[in-house]
């Protein structure tokens, strides 16, 4: 759904922030707009955002979050503006977005961390920031999270190779992942991966650059499936992924403009890192 | 009542003319010569080494081995502002190669060892992958080869590593060998004047 173009339905510049809400529709952050689609790709509605955005997040209220250079507008599933979240100089390129509870979760890939919020827009705490590098090492500059039920925070720490987890209040954890360019499990390049999602059963979806692809892992770091990069353009980067409540996969092609659709292939091997996923035409 | 000129004054002023004539065209000359000359530039939009979307190429050597120095005057330079001081740096390490135990990769990228890494700031020496780090080229050492341009390039990295020409080296040669083997058109001759940022001669 979407691609590269000038109908309505499609994404000039950029396309860069995904998510599915229970019923299926699809939710894309690109150019400066959200544009809505339904499960065949079919443009349901549009609305502009003041910037462009760059990640989409979806509350239980169905409000919808769009996360942009120092602030987050938060709108009514029509595309109505209801509030804007901004926290002056101390927030800024917001590129994944959480909600847990009361909370607000906020990616600030500027200053390397995630951001802790209560719903009245307070800060109470940072997460990632109690290291050596002060926070994230984010070379691509794009940092991605995901909460799971329990409101555990696993982000991608491209720099270090892994998907660490963190609880809110920013203890660390644990995490999986090594540099590797030879076995299809371990992390390639500078920095992957780029971007990570969760299962409803907790399996890890993350998404990788140079070469783009993406993978599956069990909670303890054991891959489970694999695209490949012929699977999507390789001057892609930063490419966000969601998961819907039947576990397939919306994968951002950001040089593209595209959101392709990929579920398990049931035929595949059941054991070990061969099994694949196909695409959904 | 018209003036009546000598063919001798005819001929001292056609004298004059032509000599000032002459002196401007040598100012003019001289001017070009000394501020404007036209200058080898590296095209950064056509460079395969360099230039975005060329990816899952071979790298381009042209440079390093076409030039008639017996070091190319084309070098590689890191813009340290745009450089991300990772820890394993895919121009800096051939990020194929077997990983050692300290989980970095054993070889390195640069066949003459050009590129410096040093951690920088707080260092944990414990984990690397817990520290930042600065990476400099060796210009003496550098021969243009591109492999760290062209892994460095995006999407796989920041695109802070580029080709130069250093035009303190360049002979300017009339005929450039870069620039007739340069497979892509990017080595171009270009008015040292015209040319601004990245690419401006020293």
């Amino acid at each position: 759904m979407g691609g590269r173009g000038f109908r309505p339905e499609q994404f000039t510049e950029s396309l860069r922030g995904v998510c599915v809400d229970r019923a299926g529709l699809v939710y894309a952050a690109g150019d400066s707009e959200v544009k809505v689609f339904d499960a065949q790709g079919r443009l349901v509605r549009r609305w502009k955002t003041e910037k462009p955005g760059y990640c989409v997040a979806l509350s239980d209220h169905k409000t919808v979050h769009v996360g942009q250079a120092g602030q987050v507008q938060q709108h009514d599933e029509d595309g109505k503006l209801l509030a804007t979240l901004r926290d002056g100089e101390r927030l800024g390129l917001v590129t994944s977005v959480g909600l847990s509870g009361e909370h607000v979760l906020l990616a600030d890939a500027t200053h390397r961390c995630i951001r802790r919020y209560d719903k009245d827009g307070k800060l109470l705490n940072d997460i990632g920031v109690d290291n050596n590098t002060r926070g994230f090492l984010i070379p691509n500059g794009h940092l991605d999270f995901a909460l799971d039920g329990k409101g555990v925070i696993h982000a991608a720490n491209p720099g270090k190779y892994r998907i660490e987890r963190y609880t809110p209040a920013g203890e660390l954890l644990g995490h999986f992942g090594r540099f590797g360019a030879r076995n299809v499990e371990d992390f390639p390049g500078c920095c992957n991966p780029t971007n990570v999602a969760l299962t409803a059963q907790g399996l890890v979806v993350v998404t990788e650059k140079a070469p783009a692809r993406a993978k599956t892992y069990d909670a303890g770091g054991k891959l489970l499936a694999f695209i490949g990069p012929e699977a999507f353009d390789q001057n892609c980067k930063n490419m966000d992924v969601a998961v819907d409540s039947r576990g397939r996969l919306y994968i951002v092609d950001t040089a593209r403009l595209q959101i392709d659709v990929f579920a398990l292939d049931e035929s595949a091997p059941a054991s070990g890192p061969t099994a694949a996923t196909k695409r959904i035409p | 009542m018209a003036r009546r000129v000598t063919r001798r004054q005819l001929l001292a002023h056609a004298g004059r003319g032509a000599g000032l004539l002459g002196a401007g065209g040598a100012v003019a000359y001289l001017a070009r010569k000394a501020g404007a000359a036209d200058v080898w530039q590296i095209d950064p939009t056509k460079c395969i080494d360099i230039r975005l979307g060329a990816t899952g190429v071979p790298v381009c050597e042209s440079c390093a081995t076409t030039c008639v120095l017996p070091l190319s005057a084309v070098r590689a330079v890191n813009d340290y502002a745009k450089c991300g001081r990772c820890c394993i740096c895919p121009a800096y390490y051939d990020v194929t190669s077997e990983v050692g135990p300290d989980g970095l990769p054993t070889l390195k990228l640069c066949p003459r060892d050009a590129i410096r890494r040093t951690p920088i700031g707080k260092v944990d020496p414990s984990d690397p992958l817990n520290n930042f780090y600065e990476y400099v080229i060796d210009e003496l050492l550098c021969n243009g080869c591109g492999r760290c341009v062209m892994n460095c390039k995006e999407p796989a990295g920041l695109g802070s590593i580029r080709l130069e020409v250093r035009h303190n080296l360049c002979l300017n040669c009339n005929r450039c060998t870069i620039s007739e083997a340069c497979p892509e058109i990017a080595y171009i001759r270009k008015p040292a004047r015209r040319t601004g940022g990245s690419g401006a001669p020293t």
